[in-house]
């Protein structure tokens, strides 16, 4: 879904006639106050907005974007020249500016290549994003048929590795979901929030020792109020090869690895890789 | 499609349009003399050089000491630093400063923008230097950017030359960055002069290769 935002209506209709020309969904806001409520109600995959709105800026409109849904492709289309945009204080938000007039095929082009690409996320994608999404589309288990036979690997896994948490997330295009947790309780998560979001670019066991030494998770207030110090994951890596998830270990205090624990860890994330994809077949079958 | 682009005088492979190289070396000549030749291609090519840390005035003599011929017609600075330089034979624009993420990336497309309305169609991007943003902003503000700006070279079919000095940051930082882009080339100095080596560079030896640094 688009959020296009604009407080002119001719022109707003012309934008959003461009954008549903070239088959995307699209949702219309004359103002900021508007542009709040269809963030509520849509999953906005791309903001397109004017400067200047009756109630406030576009860039505004960015960050409220930013906060709500983080991956968001954000673009300025405006008339405004850059000299009178003051992006000074909104200099951490990050946004493209197409240049607005009566030719759409530059907006349409841009946007199109960063949904394509979700060239705005604010962490790497692996190189088969595309069809590792799908995979997971096809593996979309039922987490109530597999619960059972999955906390039991979270538990074992706790005993086995001395930690405190052991938990089993899946991670979709924008978010992680945790289909069994053990020790710890997870909320669905923003990607960009996730330690499992950089183990997925990895396909062996991924180590960090101490969350607070690492520059990619030393702000995240998520692990800090968890109390997560210690983390470790192997890939759920279905049979055609794409990693759509992690059997991640949590610890309170920073600790090492050894390598016969990264084998144990990489064996359980083979068994939940199966049980997963096995579960999954019969789904698939009808 | 559009033509490859080349590297004349530099041990390097063409690059296709769309990749984005991250060049990473100690800041000293040697990583910049070789990322302002990447940034040099033939007249009918433009370039657009994000100065992070550098008064426009001060890079242009730079570049142009590299071999460039600079021209307002095809030669963009975009200086985070801020001084109005005068008798600069670029466009320079400005940016408030490197922390003004939003500031640089709009400007990037607005000079992109009227690059190709004067019929120039290739552009060459340089960011000197993605160690000067880290220093200013977080590791995830600064993915977000780098990310971006990647996609919009690519999008245009240009290609990116980002300069790093991996020294100065995390091995988990440097790592996050150059998984944002296409290709990387380290750059070392020896006792018989400059090295590169590249990697995810198709048709490029993977061994370290000497270059030399020529100043006029």
């Amino acid at each position: 879904m688009i959020l296009c935002a604009d407080p002119e209506t001719p022109a707003r209709e012309r934008t959003t006639g461009a954008l549903s020309d070239a088959g995307f969904d699209v949702v219309e806001a004359g103002s900021l106050a508007e542009a709040y409520e269809a963030l509520d109600e849509h999953p906005v995959e791309c903001v397109v907005t004017e400067y200047t709105l009756p109630d406030g800026t576009g860039l505004e409109l960015v960050d409220a974007v930013r906060e709500r849904h983080p991956d968001a492709a954000c673009m300025l289309f405006t008339a405004t020249p850059l000299d009178d945009i003051d992006t000074d204080a909104f200099g951490s938000l990050v946004a493209e500016y197409v240049h607005k007039d009566d030719d759409h095929d530059e907006l349409v082009g841009i946007v199109e290549h960063a949904l394509a690409f979700r060239s705005q996320t604010a962490y790497p994608l692996p190189a088969n994003e595309s069809a590792r999404v799908n995979a997971l589309e096809q593996y979309a288990a039922d987490p109530t048929e597999l619960g059972a036979s999955l906390d039991r690997l979270t538990e074992l896994a706790t005993a086995l590795f001395g930690v405190n948490a052991a938990a089993i997330g899946i991670i979709d295009a924008h978010t992680e979901e945790f289909l069994s947790c053990h020790g710890v309780s997870f909320d669905p998560m923003d990607r960009e929030d996730t330690v499992c979001t950089y183990a997925i670019l990895d396909d062996r066991v991924t180590v960090v020792e101490d969350v607070a030494d690492d520059p990619r998770f030393a702000d995240n207030e998520g692990l800090a109020a968890a109390n997560i110090r210690f983390y470790a994951s192997a890939p759920l890596i279905t049979p055609d090869g794409e990693a759509i998830g992690t059997f991640c270990i949590y610890n309170d205090e920073p600790r090492t690895f050894a390598s016969r624990d990264r084998e144990l860890l990489s064996l359980l994330g083979d068994e939940d890789g199966t049980t997963v994809a096995a579960s999954s077949h019969p789904r698939r079958g009808r | 499609m559009t033509d490859d682009y080349n590297f004349e005088g530099l041990p390097l492979a063409s690059l296709r349009p769309g990749t984005t190289v991250l060049v990473a070396g100690p800041s000293h000549a040697g990583t910049r003399h070789l990322a302002f030749r990447m940034l040099s291609g033939p007249p009918t090519e433009g370039a657009i050089l994000v100065s992070t840390n550098q008064r426009a005035g001060r890079i242009a003599d730079d570049w142009a000491r590299s071999g460039f011929e600079l021209d307002k017609e095809r030669a963009a600075i975009l200086d985070c630093v801020g001084d109005d330089d005068q008798n600069v034979p670029a466009q320079v624009l400005p940016v408030s400063g490197p922390s003004d993420l939003t500031g640089i990336g709009m400007r990037y497309s607005d000079v992109y923008r009227t690059f190709r309305q004067s019929g120039v169609e290739r552009v060459r991007t340089g960011l000197f230097s993605v160690s000067t943003l880290l220093s200013f902003g977080d590791l995830k503000t600064v993915s977000r950017f780098v990310h971006t700006l990647v996609g919009r070279i690519d999008a245009v079919d240009g290609i990116g030359v980002f300069c790093i000095d991996p020294g100065m940051h995390d091995e988990q930082t440097v790592s996050t960055i150059t998984q944002f882009c296409s290709a990387r080339i380290d750059v070392r100095e020896t006792e018989s002069g400059q090295e590169l080596r590249a990697r995810g560079i198709p048709d490029q030896p993977r061994e370290w290769m000497n270059f030399d640094v020529e100043t006029e």
